[in-house]
């Protein structure tokens, strides 16, 4: 006996079951020396497509097969099985395997929370064909009458299935022993009963560790896992019996076998029938599930007729006169030839299908009449211009199709479409009615454990209280929580907590579960945006399931789609095309004008006037405190630059140090150093830095003569240690031979060897700038309406109160809720003007009441339903809010429009609560026939006005925004005192002035440093703008306990300059003004003592 | 049944099976086949350390029941804990902890 196939084997893909990855596992298994390896998950093959992968790349055979609760007709449980698919038929096994999953995830409403199959419903299936085995192991009904030792009736369960299954090989009995206390389950007497009871019936029986983990030490998580999937905590549940469900070498599965069966031939038997199993389930990646095979829609359902390459030629020759109506003839020699070189090597890859699929939707979307934009390395192919599916004009930003897709790779390329968020899922409906639910699903995603999320389950767990749970996890900030221990000792927000693990052994196992479940698989979802268009063997390929959307989802995820030969589709929901839609509509519905912002002209003087100020908030992709400093530096003229500065805000380049030899370069403060003459051309745009894939790609080509295709290949292996020192040979002796000097060649690599993590594919940053450049253009021309849209669809990093803020630094008018006007979104509102000064603003936002607290959507859709109101009775009888939304509603002033111009707001509160009152009284006495309408018709007065902070308060409990004026201002006359500064008076300032700023926190970052050393940076509101500090490991432990969760800060700190308009705040120390507001109060309460 | 708690010498044959073991003074011979299995601990009441790599010993311990008799008493079932003290080399420690009249 050598070699045993563990046959039932769970991965960390299911359900929080199983503890190793699929890859660990054949690893392990492959190491063991045996031909073929089985992943076997609970309800779904999610982890099937990484099994196989790594099957494939270790030369065994994948054996896949799913574990799922049975039932019966009644929906009665019969326990739990494994299925395995049968390999070798054609796909014939894995189709079933497929159909059963899908079935399994699509009970009737009754069940619908379970996943599961009626045995009927897998018979049928199994019927005629077979292609599956149903292994009955202790966990099914079968197994637990054997458990209860009721022989009988296990013989009756055991006869059931055999009335069911009856094509030969469909059925077997499954063998487990986990040495458990003698008589309970996976115990060796159960497992000896089981194998008594396949002899008597002459049932072909196999043994299984039904396995859970790779070694025992692993079962301590599967303790956690069983925790979290039972959402209890430890000892609250009935727990795994022991640690015996680990992947054991055949040397200890053969001394189980020879325990079970005390009989060493029986155990020998044992083992071959369990070999011959494996080898009918062995699967044979490419002819059972078509393993790396493209699959597209079929001609007939993209609805084109005649050769697919000819259709997509036209179609994209059509184009030409569409996008380059006034090019001269050089330009349009140029397009063609390119054009003609893109679709040869379309051909020559048989993708044509898959241009068209893409072009189609593309199509279908803008039909629909919702933006849409083509993002990521697509943006570089021509012919992705000419169907209309990018945006981008490759040519005139020096775009290469190469990055894009190239005759040296033969994976399907991404294309990804980025659409208005709001609209998002309108169009994933319109592409199942387009192609079919038989050949579209969505795609799924699987999360994993990250730091907090680890930290909350593990809590969970230990059963821990939620409160003390979320008070450490909220200081959790950017560390791997792989490493929590080690991170104890070295973060200073952690010191109190790290205090906490010396004394209390719970918190230390605390920080040993969570690292255990870091980065293990947590749920599965539906993946934000990827939809799956195949053929019509699609559900033949993949197991479906519900998503939450409603639509069918498969299983498995992004990386699954390549080797599986799926094309993915990715249609990104992003809210700023939301917020831009918007905004042209509110352009066009005010004022009558028409924008197509797609034909805006790209060199707008004043929107780049307006982005150098650095006032970039609601801007897309340079609107964080870190884009804002580039932007004072950098002082973008153009739109390349615009795509060069964002591909430079990466964490590679920021890693790689690219950026200041950039910005030198660009202000003249150093000479641009190009290496070599040959290279000016290439690098001429960065002032010879490379920070470009493309860039990459073309050194590679004009120094060996590679070709550029060639070319992206070597770009890409440069990532690949191990390829590596070939290519640094090539590169070397193909220079040289071309001439280059030692030195230059020495210089050259020296560059692109270090560039290939650091680098941005210039074709994505170009169609991420073009958002950017809408937006700011919108900002800069209709600010009004683009802040309508910024509010609406809250695009950004930040809080909607930070808008508002913008709203008021850039004058546009913010007129408050109001029952009668407002709505669920913020609209544009011609103002009659009061004064003929012509300076006042005649259009205005007016604000939502979508955003009140506890407004429910029924109370909004009444409020606007029954409008206009006279007076606050009648808005309480017709509109019929809530008591607590009428009183919030009076509270932020939105009712003060129903009365006359001398009450008060007190008296509007007054007479709220009146109202309220009558409500109270009707349910006292529900006999009373009528309200007492005499209260109705009173208006209380002589209450006061509300203050301003009252109001401001009141503002910012229930919209989360401070209207009146900013919060800030409350504390102004401490922080005039103090001697705080606005953040506009710091620009003026010199670098290292000493100064104080406040405000309110928008934003808290720790971007990856080149050192390694975690920096926090810190971004203040004050009202005025926006100011931003940094704080270094000292500054850090000095604040500790604010710098991750205090609202409201001071902090000291010295000015840096960092360029013409850049400035921020080297930090010193901080302190919550709530703090300081009170010693200050109380200092002005206490007379001077003597 | 008599709950003890109690360290124990015993004798194992060479796969490791108990053959006999001193308890309270006096010694007792193993009269059945010795059933051995694994139960389970609740390491969240008990262990101070649960980190990646402690090892399964956290989670379960060997169990061995068996049916012995010393000279002057009748034959009964004895259940004992078999553990490894891995702090100082591979000591074997023996505990037994419940008997069966």
């Amino acid at each position: 006996m050598s070699g045993f196939i563990h046959l039932n084997v769970a991965s960390a893909f299911s359900g929080h079951f199983g503890v190793t990855r699929p890859e660990r596992m054949v690893e392990a298994a492959a190491a063991q020396g045996v031909q073929a390896a089985a992943i076997t998950d609970r309800d779904g093959l999610y982890g099937a497509v990484k099994h196989i992968g790594a099957c494939l790349q270790l030369g065994i055979s994948p054996i896949v097969g799913v574990n799922l609760a049975i039932l019966d007709d009644a929906g009665n449980q019969l326990g739990r099985c494994v299925i395995l698919a049968h390999g070798n038929n054609r796909g014939l096994g894995w189709a079933k395997l497929c159909k059963i999953v899908s079935v399994a995830h699509a009970l009737p409403k009754a069940v619908k929370k379970q996943v599961g199959i009626a045995r009927s419903a897998l018979a049928d299936l199994l019927r005629d064909e077979g292609g599956c085995t149903v292994l009955l192991g202790p966990d099914s009904d079968v197994g637990l009458e054997v458990l209860a030792a009721n022989r009988s009736g296990a013989i009756e369960a055991l006869e059931a299935w055999r009335e069911c299954l009856r094509t030969p090989g469909t059925l077997a009995i499954e063998i487990v022993s986990h040495i458990t206390e003698p008589g309970t389950e996976l115990s060796v007497l159960q497992a000896r009963r089981m194998l008594q009871l396949a002899d008597a019936t002459k049932t072909p029986a196999v043994l299984t560790n039904a396995v859970r983990y790779l070694e025992p030490d692993d079962a301590l998580t599967a303790d956690i896992l069983d925790s979290a999937r039972h959402l209890e905590a430890l000892g609250l549940f009935k727990p795994q019996p022991n640690a015996q469900a680990w992947l054991k070498p055949a040397s200890m599965m053969q001394s189980l076998a020879v325990e079970i069966t005390e009989d060493r031939d029986r155990a020998l038997e044992l083992f071959s029938t369990t070999a011959k199993l494996a080898k009918l389930c062995a699967l044979d990646a490419v002819g059972d599930c078509d393993w790396g095979r493209p699959k597209t829609p079929e001609k007939a359902a993209l609805g084109i007729e005649g050769n697919p390459f000819e259709v997509l030629w036209q179609k994209a020759h059509a184009g030409i006169d569409r996008f380059y109506p006034r090019a001269n003839d050089s330009l349009l020699t140029q397009v063609k030839h390119r054009l003609g070189q893109e679709l040869i090597t379309i051909n020559k890859l048989g993708f044509a299908t898959y241009f068209l699929t893409v072009a189609d939707v593309a199509q279908m979307i803008r039909d629909m009449g919702i933006r849409s934009q083509a993002r990521g390395s697509g943006a570089g192919s021509l012919t992705n211009y000419l169907l209309g599916i990018s945006g981008v004009d490759p040519i005139e930003h020096d775009l290469l199709f190469e990055r894009f897709l190239s005759v040296e790779r033969s994976s399907l390329p991404d294309i990804d479409i980025d659409v208005e968020s709001a609209r998002r899922h309108e169009i994933y409906r319109a592409i199942f009615k387009r192609y079919g639910s038989d050949r579209v699903t969505l795609l799924s995603m699987q999360s994993t454990y990250r730091g907090r999320g680890a930290m909350r389950d593990s809590g969970l767990a230990l059963g821990l209280d939620d409160e003390q749970i979320d008070e450490i996890a909220k200081n959790m900030w950017r560390f791997s929580a792989r490493s929590f221990r080690g991170a104890l000792q070295t973060k200073p927000e952690l010191a109190k907590f790290a205090e906490e693990v010396e004394q209390d052994r719970r918190m230390s196992l605390l920080v040993d579960i969570t690292e255990r479940l870091d980065r293990l698989p947590r749920h599965i979802s539906m993946h934000p945006c990827g939809v799956i268009l195949g053929d019509i063997s699609l559900l033949r390929r993949t197991p479906v399931e519900q998503s939450g959307l409603g639509l069918p989802m498969s299983q498995f995820d992004k990386d699954d789609m390549d080797p599986m030969g799926l094309l993915k589709l990715d249609v990104l929901g992003v809210r700023m095309q939301s917020a831009m839609a918007y905004a042209i509509r509110e352009i066009s519905r005010v004022s009558g004008k028409e924008i197509d912002l797609d034909a805006v002209p790209r060199d707008d003087a004043a929107t780049f006037r307006d982005i150098r100020t650095t006032n970039t908030l609601g801007i897309f992709q340079i609107e964080s405190p870190g884009q804002r400093e580039l932007t004072g530096k950098h002082q973008p003229t153009e739109f390349n630059d615009l795509t060069i500065q964002i591909s430079l805000f990466r964490p590679g380049p920021m890693k790689g140090n690219m950026i200041a030899p950039y910005l030198d370069g660009r202000h003249g403060f150093a000479k641009p150093d190009f290496i070599h003459k040959d290279l000016e051309p290439i690098l001429r745009e960065t002032w010879g830095v490379v920070i470009f894939h493309e860039h990459v790609i073309r050194i590679l080509n004009q120094m060996t003569g590679c070709g550029l295709a060639k070319g992206d290949e070597l770009r890409r292996s440069l990532e690949k240690p191990r390829i590596k020192p070939q290519i640094e040979t090539f590169f070397r002796n193909e220079a040289a031979k071309r001439g280059y000097s030692k030195e230059v060649i020495e210089r050259v690599w020296s560059v692109i060897e270090g560039f290939s993590s650091f680098g941005f594919c210039k074709a994505h940053g170009a169609a991420f700038a073009l958002p950017t450049y809408q937006s700011a253009w919108l900002k800069t021309h209709y600010p009004t309406e683009f802040i309508a849209g910024l509010l609406t669809h809250d695009p950004g990093m930040y809080p909607r109160r930070l808008l508002l803020s913008e709203a008021r630094r850039l004058g546009v008018k913010v007129l408050p809720v109001d029952v009668n006007f407002s709505t669920d979104e913020y609209l544009v509102e011609p103002i009659t003007r009061k004064t003929l000064d012509a300076n006042e603003p005649q259009i205005g936002v007016r604000l939502s009441i979508r955003d009140v607290q506890s407004i429910s959507d029924a109370e909004v859709a009444r409020i606007i339903e029954n409008r206009p109101y006279k007076d606050t009775a009648d808005f309480y009888l017709r509109a019929k809010p809530t008591r607590r939304t009428l009183e919030n509603l009076a509270l932020i002033g939105a009712l003060d429009g129903l009365a006359a111009a001398e009450v008060t707001r007190g008296d509007v509160l007054a007479r709220v609560r009146q109202l309220n009152a009558i409500k109270n009284r009707k349910a006292m006495n529900a006999n009373q026939p009528t309200l007492d309408f005499s209260v109705l018709e009173t208006m209380p007065t002589g209450n006061p006005e509300s203050s301003k902070q009252d109001r401001v308060q009141a503002e910012l409990s229930i919209l989360k925004m401070d209207i009146s004026e900013h919060v800030l201002e409350l504390y102004r006359p401490m922080l005039d005192e103090m001697g705080v500064l606005r953040s506009d008076e710091l620009v003026g300032l010199r670098s290292k002035t000493e100064v104080l700023v406040a405000g309110v926190r928008v934003a808290t970052q720790t971007p990856p440093m080149r050192s390694g050393k975690r920096v926090v940076f810190v971004t203040l509101d004050d009202g005025v703008g926006c100011s931003d500090s940094t704080f270094f490991d000292e500054a850090q432990s000095r604040c500790s306990h604010i710098l991750f969760n205090t609202r409201l800060l001071v902090i000291a700190g010295k000015t840096r300059r960092t360029g013409v308009r850049g400035v921020s705040l080297m930090a010193e120390n901080a302190w919550d003004i709530r703090d300081l507001w009170e010693q200050w109060i109380n200092k002005k309460k206490t007379p001077l003592a003597g | 049944m008599l709950r003890v708690d109690e360290r124990v010498e015993v004798s194992v044959d060479r796969v490791g099976e108990p053959i006999g073991f001193w308890w309270r003074g006096a010694g007792y011979l193993v009269k059945s086949k010795p059933i051995r299995w694994f139960a389970r601990r609740e390491w969240w009441i008990e262990a101070a350390r649960v980190q990646r790599g402690i090892g399964a010993g956290v989670l379960e311990v060997e169990m061995w029941r068996m049916s012995a008799s010393s000279n002057n008493k009748d034959k009964a079932q004895y259940e004992l804990v078999h553990t490894l003290d891995t702090s100082g080399g591979q000591k074997h420690i023996w505990r037994l902890v419940r008997v069966y009249d």
